[in-house]
């Protein structure tokens, strides 16, 4: 009896067993697509049933990313961590630094100034519209629209600039850390951001010209994918997969954090509950993102971006040459770090994809004990068999596209 | 809330309500958590408590799953304490469906062993991969590089004679 004929091939993958038939009287045929397929967006592998051209089965095989960054980020001190939450999501790693920051500010029990607070946000919903682009660029190249790329890149572009201008880096900003973030804005800065929020309204309406009334586009997203909101619930989808769905769930009006509850915007949601919800869903993030940006521009306080603890935070540079204590500390925080008292907490962000969270476990000393990501994109891949079953091959493309999944987010 | 009899213990981290229940009821337990209105399980995951001096614990392995009530938006900590090698507890995948790839996760990472489920089979790593990375007695960088630096020496140019 060959592995075929029991249906296994290796440990637990299931395939077709020999001569099953399908509903055109023929057999089912098990294909592997990835995990070189150029529109998974990474390296995913799914192992696919098809009976003609349908899809019968489908099981993700996952895993060709994992870096083991838990299991580094164990070895590394508090503050260094922050560098590794950048490289998960690596589509938005001011809102992966972004949970962690708040997940050990919780531990730590302070409390970060309003500035901070407003500077967040603003790396954040610069992400979110980021990571929205490289989406809408890169679905619109495997529908067809091969322009959309060109667009998007453009306005993403505008926005690397941006993080090199705040942080230094312009994808792996390390910029939000606990305590703080890295560096105040500068002048140059929010003058780049104030002309950005002028400009993109424009800029998405562009995108809509050529998206929203498209009829190739419409025909292969309309009714593509659909995922029932009970079901989108009970498989636990959280972000514009939830939102697509016409379930008005997102983090930051349900469970504000840095002060989300001080913007004034709405939480796009679709009744579709298909891809071309989705996408509709994620053109409205974007606009609200643009309104976000535009209220914390216009009000953002004054006043420091770090907590004034030098237990956590080096002391500013000029304090070195004159206090003594100041020395002591600079020392103690680059040698040994600083000591997070044991305990554990959670702390969930609304990222483009949806909860992003991280639950750290601290045994009080220098290094976590534990950093688990909650990673959006992997609970997200799980309804995928719901959504593709039935369809055509062809339609996997646009279903894997806008479930928006980062590879890196899944295999950590 | 649950009946006292299948809560051990429970309290507050840093803000997040917790409680521990005995593994042999966790199944019990979750089931009667989302009857009550805890219908999203946001992770699942195991901590490794080797040689952690911090607290007392009653076991190796602590089992932790973070539930959410979507409605009261009320979050509660359910950990559970095992032991063993391999550790077992019972699977919650026919409770809460994303907790299948999560235990996976779990199994692939901590070598948990999950009673019922459906695909208990290694997610991350390599179907033959051998031990479990995140246990911490698995060291970081305990794996052999697979490439030599012998290049080096036919790259070099002969000592001149």
């Amino acid at each position: 009896m060959t592995d075929t004929d029991t249906g296994t091939i290796g440990l637990g993958v299931t395939v077709t067993k020999a001569g099953e038939q399908g509903a055109f009287g023929g057999e089912l045929l098990t294909i592997n697509f990835g995990p070189h397929h150029p529109s998974t967006h990474g390296v995913l592998r799914l192992i696919v049933d098809l009976d003609g051209e349908q899809v019968k089965r489908l099981k993700p095989i996952i895993g060709y990313l994992h870096t083991g960054i838990e299991k580094q980020a164990e070895a590394l001190r508090w503050q260094q961590v922050v560098v590794v939450t950048d490289r998960h999501d690596y589509l938005s790693p001011p809102i992966n630094n972004l949970a962690y920051a708040l997940a050990v500010e919780k531990l730590l029990g302070v409390d970060v100034p309003p500035r901070a607070d407003a500077l967040r946000v603003i790396m954040s919903e610069l992400t979110r519209i980021a990571s929205h682009l490289v989406w809408l660029g890169t679905s619109g190249i495997e529908l067809g629209a091969s322009t959309m790329l060109m667009y998007c890149f453009r306005e993403r572009d505008t926005i690397l600039d941006m993080n090199e201008e705040i942080s230094g880096f312009r994808m792996h900003t390390s910029y939000i850390r606990p305590g703080g973030v890295m560096a105040d804005a500068t002048p140059r800065f929010l003058e780049m951001l104030d002309s950005f929020c002028t400009k993109m309204p424009g800029n998405i309406d562009e995108y809509e010209a050529l998206l929203t009334m498209n009829p190739i586009f419409r025909s292969r997203t309309i009714g593509i994918g659909r995922l029932p909101a009970e079901d989108a619930k009970v498989l636990g989808a959280t972000g514009p997969m939830l939102r697509g769905s016409g379930v008005a769930w997102d983090l930051r009006k349900k469970m504000p954090y840095s002060g989300y509850e001080n913007y004034d915007f709405e939480v796009a949601t679709s009744d579709m509950c298909d891809c071309y919800g989705r996408y509709l869903v994620r053109i409205k993030e974007m606009r609200e993102a643009v309104r976000i940006l535009r209220q914390a521009l216009d009000r953002l306080p004054d006043g420091p971006v770090n907590v004034d603890d030098r237990k956590v935070l080096p002391p500013p540079r000029e304090e070195l040459e004159t206090s003594m204590e100041a020395v002591i500390h600079h020392f103690k925080l680059f040698t040994e770090g600083y000591s997070v008292p044991a305990g554990d907490a959670y702390a969930a962000v609304e990222s483009g994809r949806g909860e992003n969270g991280c639950y750290v476990v601290s045994d009080g000393t220098h290094k976590p004990r534990r950093v688990k990501f909650r990673a959006a994109s992997f609970v997200n891949l799980q309804p995928l068999e719901r959504m593709a079953l039935n369809h055509m091959v062809a339609d996997m493309v646009a279903i894997i596209g806008t479930a928006d999944t980062v590879l890196g987010d899944v295999d950590r | 809330m649950i009946a006292d009899s299948l809560i051990v213990e429970r309290g507050v981290s840093a803000g997040d309500a917790w409680i521990t229940v005995s593994p042999e009821s966790a199944h019990e337990a979750l089931a009667a958590l989302k009857g009550e209105g805890y219908r999203l399980l946001v992770f699942l995951t195991c901590v490794d408590h080797l040689a952690d001096s911090s607290r007392k614990w009653p076991a190796r392995y602590e089992v932790v799953y973070q539930l959410r009530n979507m409605e009261t938006l009320e979050q509660l900590r359910v950990r559970a304490f095992i032991d063993g090698d391999p550790p077992h507890i019972d699977s919650v995948a026919d409770v809460f469906p994303p907790a299948d790839w999560d235990e996976r996760e779990t199994y692939d990472m901590f070598g948990v062993v999950f009673e019922g489920h459906p695909d208990l089979t290694r997610i991350l790593m390599p179907d033959d991969w051998v031990g479990h990375p995140l246990r911490r007695d698995y060291p970081v960088g305990g794996e052999p590089v697979e490439f030599s630096e012998e290049h080096e020496t036919w790259q070099t140019a002969p000592p001149k004679a």
